[in-house]
């Protein structure tokens, strides 16, 4: 929690710091209508932005689908750990001395099952009972265990790993006492427990492991969506020409700003309500989610969605000023979305894999694949705090320089119709 | 330097005629004024030292064949075309954005949002412009009402016809009261009825002070709309003055009817005297300077019957026409 606490309360210090100063330099004049109006000018797209991507269709059963999802990745699995086994029936045929019963109680509880025993009074019973399904194991008198099917060697039920258990530690009770052992003592050895075992290599954190898969799928679902949004609206703000009219009374880096700013936050509210119900839905079920470090990947999920969007949504904005055509957006989109993928995959092998690659740990600090990689360190624990904040602090420096010369390329394209602008034509000095 | 001028139709001109700037005579004296603007797209000279101004209380008409410039001047004006030179002013001072946000603009090629309800598009323009949210709703309404389209406020912009459409589109452009409207082919596939509404709404603007400066090839209806005209081809400034003045402006042209003589041989040798056009009987001549009409008139009577003697005005598809070659 460390290194996402301090990144933040860092933040909100330079942004009280920022603001003092601001009014320190805008209390001597009176006013600066210019940075009024654009801030004013900034909040009025932005805020039609989020206006009308709430109000959209594709919006509501968007976020819907979304939620419906996340809810039964995290339900099915609670509820599948959650539910009780049936108590395994056991049938004795003759007699079942008290050490026998101990024998069998104490091999189901090493297997995780619980026992009822059922008296059957005789083997022909026991075998109709099993047949039926009645019962699950015969065990005739103390020497003989008797089920429907044969185990499988590559069975791994519980069932059978009871009816193994309970034929071998019968077995050893057997013997034990077949070597004139008191009971007590034979108690004592039947109750012996195993050796505890401890490896190397740290094991697999499932619990963070399948927290860091669904926050690395829910930022490149999200990231997706949210930077074609960016693409397609700049796209058609130009293609319907309703840019020169705004142009004609905004600025260029203001319609842009406004833009990106609007369906960033309509993403960040999106992406909160997902991990606010995926909290509360996993709370409420007793999942592992909100076990261990879980949560902290969850955050550290909301800041690189964050950070990821702001980095991406410029490259998406300026493409989409130089199309002017739905196909023209299509032959954009694939080139872009391909760091993206490529650092999606990357993330989603390594959470898979139970332990974080050199190749994972670089991928962490470059801004195009950080938003993937990052939190999946993150689960593994695998990342210092200042290690979190230096990869942070690349990634708004880069995104600051990417939206620098994304609004070059937007100023200098978003005007120009009659086909697709090409890259060089932008990016020329001498225009 | 566009004149200011007196309506054809009556209506007058706030303006002082002379009045060079902002005087207590005058409620509003704006002016836009273009100066030296030349702009290059590789080789093509789309603007070629192009100057002309824009004084406040006239519709002015914005002439020139197609690829003459008009559509980059307008760019031009609200800063959405680099210039090579040159300079567009607004009472003397370089325009800024704070004063483009009192401009309204028309663009060519419409553009509203397709998916957006008329309404809610109209008062997101307007507080663009520096409205309050009230305002800018209660202006969409009025401007709405007033262009015979207030029950389609609800309405997606892209659920209405054409006509529909560019009547939005010149609401955008009015609702918050701009000091300079700048429109570029607002009377494009309108229907009469159509022309008439954004005819009548350009003079009043004009009436109320506002610079009006509007492109159009419907020669016709621009001649009975604006007071002045500006007609430039290939970047350059052709003709500019007020309508009144270029039509009357030239030698005087008389047209004639005289019964029993169609063919206008009683004008044949008249000294300062050119037969034009004889067409139907109506005579068209054209007189120097020092012919007196009287005289002519005499000799006319002489002829025959007289049942038609008129001095004729030039169109102001022939003055463009005689500007563009």
């Amino acid at each position: 929690m460390t290194f996402v606490l301090i990144p933040v309360l860092i933040a909100i210090a330079a942004l009280r710091l920022w603001m003092r100063r601001r009014r320190r330099q805008t209390s001597p004049r009176s006013s600066r209508p210019w940075l009024a109006s654009i801030k004013s000018d900034v909040g009025l797209v932005a805020v039609r932005e989020m206006r009308e991507r709430f109000r959209g269709r594709i919006f509501k059963v968007g976020t819907l689908f979304i939620l419906i999802v996340v809810g039964a990745a995290i339900i099915i699995p609670a509820l599948h750990n959650n539910s009780k086994q049936p108590p395994q029936m056991i049938g004795v045929v003759g007699t079942s001395p008290a050490s026998l019963r101990a024998t069998v109680e104490s091999s189901a509880k090493g297997v995780g099952d619980t026992l009822q025993f059922v008296a059957e009074p005789d083997v022909q019973h026991a075998r109709a009972d099993l047949r039926s399904g009645r019962i699950d194991l015969a065990i005739v008198n103390g020497s003989q265990l008797v089920i429907d099917r044969p185990l499988a060697a590559t069975n791994s039920s519980v069932d059978s790993q009871l009816v193994l258990a309970v034929a071998k530690n019968v077995g050893i009770t057997e013997a034990l006492q077949a070597a004139h052992l008191s009971r007590a003592q034979s108690e004592t050895l039947a109750a012996a427990k195993a050796l505890p075992v401890t490896s190397i290599q740290p094991g697999k954190k499932s619990s963070v492991n399948s927290t860091s898969l669904i926050g690395v799928i829910l930022i490149f679902v999200m990231l997706s969506q949210y930077n074609t949004w960016t693409l397609i609206g700049v796209m058609e703000e130009k293609s319907s020409r309703v840019i020169e009219v705004l142009l004609s009374t905004v600025r260029p880096i203001q319609l842009l700003t406004g833009k990106v700013l609007g369906i960033g936050l309509v993403a960040l509210a999106q992406a909160s309500l997902i991990v606010a119900f995926a909290l509360a839905v996993s709370k409420a079920v007793g999942s592992n989610l909100t076990h261990g470090t879980a949560p902290l990947v969850l955050v550290s999920t909301l800041v690189w969605l964050v950070l990821g969007y702001a980095f991406y949504c410029w490259v998406y904005a300026a493409a989409g000023s130089m199309a002017e055509r739905q196909d023209q957006v299509q032959s954009l989109a694939l080139p872009l979305s391909l760091p993206m993928i490529f650092g999606y995959i990357m993330a989603l092998t390594q959470a898979s894999s139970g332990s974080p690659t050199v190749l994972l740990k670089i991928l962490a600090y470059l801004p195009p694949t950080a938003p993937f990689a990052m939190p999946v360190l993150v689960g593994f624990g695998a990342v210092t705090w200042w290690e979190f904040l230096c990869s942070v602090l690349i990634s708004v420096a880069c995104t600051f320089g990417v939206a620098r010369a994304a609004a070059t390329i937007y100023r200098r394209s978003i005007l120009r119709t009659g086909g697709r602008v090409r890259i060089r034509e932008v990016i020329s000095p001498a225009r | 330097m566009v004149p200011p001028s007196t309506s054809r139709r009556g209506r007058s001109n706030p303006q002082s005629p002379g009045c060079p700037t902002l005087c207590n005579l005058c409620p509003v004296a704006n002016v836009l004024h273009l100066e030296g603007l030349r702009r290059r797209f590789g080789t093509l000279t789309a603007l070629d030292d192009l100057s002309f101004d824009v004084p406040s209380g006239q519709v002015v008409g914005f002439l020139g064949p197609n690829g003459a410039g008009k559509t980059t001047t307008m760019r031009a004006i609200f800063g959405l075309t680099d210039l090579n030179a040159g300079v567009v002013k607004w009472n003397g001072s370089v325009i800024g954005q704070s004063d483009r946000r009192r401009f309204g603009y028309m663009p060519e090629e419409r553009g509203l949002y397709p998916g957006m309800l008329v309404g809610d598009q109209l008062s997101y323009l307007g507080r663009l412009h520096g409205m309050t949210s009230t305002d800018a709703a209660a202006a969409a309404t009025e401007w709405l009402e007033r262009l015979g389209i207030a029950d389609r406020a609800k309405s997606k912009v892209e659920a209405l016809s054409h006509g529909n459409q560019q009547r939005v589109q010149m609401a955008a452009a009015l609702l918050h009261g701009p000091e300079l409207l700048v429109l570029d082919e607002p009377l494009a596939g309108l229907d009469p009825s159509g022309i008439d509404a954004i005819g009548e709404v350009l003079a009043a603007q004009a009436r109320s002070g506002c610079c009006v400066i509007f492109s159009s090839h419907q020669l016709d209806q621009v001649e009975d709309l604006c007071e002045s005209v500006v007609i430039i081809d290939h970047g350059r400034l052709m003709v500019t003055g007020g309508v009144d003045e270029l039509a009357t402006s030239g030698p005087r042209r008389l047209v004639v009817r005289v019964d029993g003589d169609r063919s206008g041989s009683w004008a044949t040798g008249v000294a300062g005297v050119t037969i034009s056009e004889v067409k139907g009987g109506e005579v068209r001549l054209v007189l120097d300077d020092d012919v007196d009409s009287d005289s002519l008139l005499t000799l006319a009577r002489g002829a025959g019957r007289i049942t038609e003697f008129v001095f004729e005005r030039r169109r102001l598809s022939e003055v463009f026409r005689e500007a563009v070659g």
